[in-house]
């Protein structure tokens, strides 16, 4: 497979309208503990006017992943088609990946009995992990594996904007692109009046 | 009367959960961290973490483990130990309380620094549960080397301070390039136990504060937040602080150890009954020995 086709998540920001409908789907389809959010809404320039939008930020599978470079037990893993994974059996939940990444995307449940942080979760963009593809115990430490049944990821496909994109990086990219060019395009500005609503066609 | 108590409580209650649940990472500091990541202005302690985690850190560490005992065992084969009389006079210098303080530093270290070493390699060790367990005897110990560090450092403090007989002791490498039985000056302590005694103290402390950090991670301190500095941001430079430092300590742990085990044969026993033998205090603490013998003590 070529760089080109990569999965990505993109989320397009004239659409976010940070409902936090990702996050919760996310939670729920893969039961996420208390305190673990691989995916969260955040909002930028608050209460600025035109200037703040709303982003749904999660594990952003990247190229050049910083997270898998630190691993000192080289527990991460990217596969074919960019989505960056990690082995739960081999993290020690050191949490260098929290602070190389720049999404502050790991998350680390509570975990003990002083409290102290157990292994690594984070966004595994559906796709399960290392073990068994939708074994039992894939689906308690990874959550569930949509990729491997041809699902798109689920937050992105409860998305209710269709604000949060995911895909080969391309088709992303054209799907964004298109939306751009056609901005404004199509978008009535005059009230239809009951002559255009009701009348015939022409 | 009742029912007013009961609101009070739940009041109380809700504040505690949303106080849980406003993370210093992920809480609102979030947003900015990912809008400043790497930008001018920010610390860059991102980028610079990943550089020195993933090229850096593991071959130094290595150079370290590996170059550090190459040298002693060439010293070792070509210039060899310093053999001293065990015949002559014995002189008390560690009390019952220098060792069993120098004790419990020992057995922390004997933890902390292969525990360490097996997280740094941990892919040499596969990850996993054995990493992990090292992970938590590597903060457990901690405790011991806390307890032990406070009163070692009031209790050798008052001779650690630098003196001309560090320069000269320094200027001849301690005399350890040679065989000669000449006078090293050198007090109660050399320069060398002295820099490994500031490492251990002062770069133990921030050792333990930057471990302690790491360790438990989701929390706020005032102090740090009022320089503008992010608690993500705290824990990347503790990273970098606790590697860089480890890097020295290991290395004079390792001078520390073959110092008294192999190079002056039979000085670790002055640290288990506290007694020198009077040759080596003569020519390893030249300064010391004159001291004592004006004092008219020997």
């Amino acid at each position: 497979m070529s760089e080109s086709s990569r999965l990505k998540f993109y989320c397009d920001e004239n659409r976010c309208i940070g409902c936090d409908g990702c996050s919760v789907a996310c939670a729920e389809a893969h039961e996420l503990p208390s305190g673990v959010n691989r995916r969260k809404v955040v909002t930028l320039n608050e209460g600025i006017e035109g200037l703040e939008y709303s982003l749904s930020i999660a594990c952003m599978h990247c190229t050049d992943a910083p997270c898998e470079e630190v691993c000192p037990v080289d527990c991460f893993y990217i596969r074919e088609d960019g989505i960056v994974l990690h082995d739960k059996d081999i993290c020690i939940g050191c949490a260098y990946c929290l602070y190389a990444c720049p999404f502050g995307a790991p998350q680390f449940p509570q975990d003990g009995a002083f409290g102290t942080k157990g292994v690594m979760d984070k966004c595994t963009m559906c796709a399960g992990g290392p073990e068994e593809t939708n074994s039992h115990t894939e689906r308690e430490l990874y959550g569930q594996n949509r990729i491997s049944e041809g699902k798109v990821p689920v937050c992105a496909a409860m998305c209710s904007t269709k604000a949060l994109l995911v895909g080969d990086s391309n088709e992303v990219s054209n799907i964004y692109r298109e939306r751009v060019l056609s901005a404004g395009h199509g978008v009535k500005t005059q009230p239809y009046g009951w002559n255009v609503a009701y009348g015939s066609k022409k | 009367m009742k029912s007013k108590y009961i609101f009070i409580a739940l009041i109380a209650l809700t504040s505690l959960a949303f106080g849980a649940s406003d993370s210093a990472i992920w809480g609102k500091d979030l947003i900015a961290n990912i809008a400043g990541y790497d930008k001018e202005g920010s610390l860059h302690l991102g980028k610079y973490f990943t550089l020195l985690q993933s090229t850096y850190f593991k071959p130094l560490f290595f150079g370290v483990l590996v170059g550090v005992p190459a040298a002693f065992f060439i010293h070792y084969a070509v210039i060899g130990p310093m053999i001293f009389s065990h015949d002559r006079k014995k002189i008390y210098v560690f009390t019952l309380f220098n060792r069993v303080v120098h004790a419990i530093s020992a057995i922390s270290f004997m933890l902390i620094i292969p525990t360490g070493l097996v997280m740094m390699f941990g892919s040499f060790f596969g990850g996993g549960s054995f990493v992990r367990l090292c992970t938590e005897i590597h903060a457990i110990s901690t405790l011991l080397f806390i307890i032990s560090i406070v009163p070692m450092f009031f209790m050798w403090v008052r001779w650690m301070f630098i003196h001309i007989d560090d320069i000269k002791w320094l200027m001849i490498v301690g005399g350890y390039l040679n065989k000669d039985k000449k006078p090293v000056p050198a007090g109660r302590f050399n320069a060398g136990q002295k820099t490994w005694f500031w490492l251990a103290t002062l770069g133990g402390v921030l050792m333990i504060s930057t471990g302690t950090a790491m360790y438990f991670q989701d929390f706020k301190l005032e102090i740090i937040a009022s320089y503008g500095i992010s608690q993500i941001d705290l824990l990347r430079a503790s990273a970098i602080t606790h590697n860089a430092l480890g890097i020295g300590i290991l290395a004079l742990f390792l001078v520390h150890i073959y110092m008294s085990v192999f190079a002056i044969k039979g000085a670790i026993h002055s640290m288990i009954t506290g007694f020198k033998e009077e040759e080596e205090v003569e020519i390893l603490h030249s300064s010391f020995y004159k001291e004592l013998k004006e004092k008219k003590e020997i």
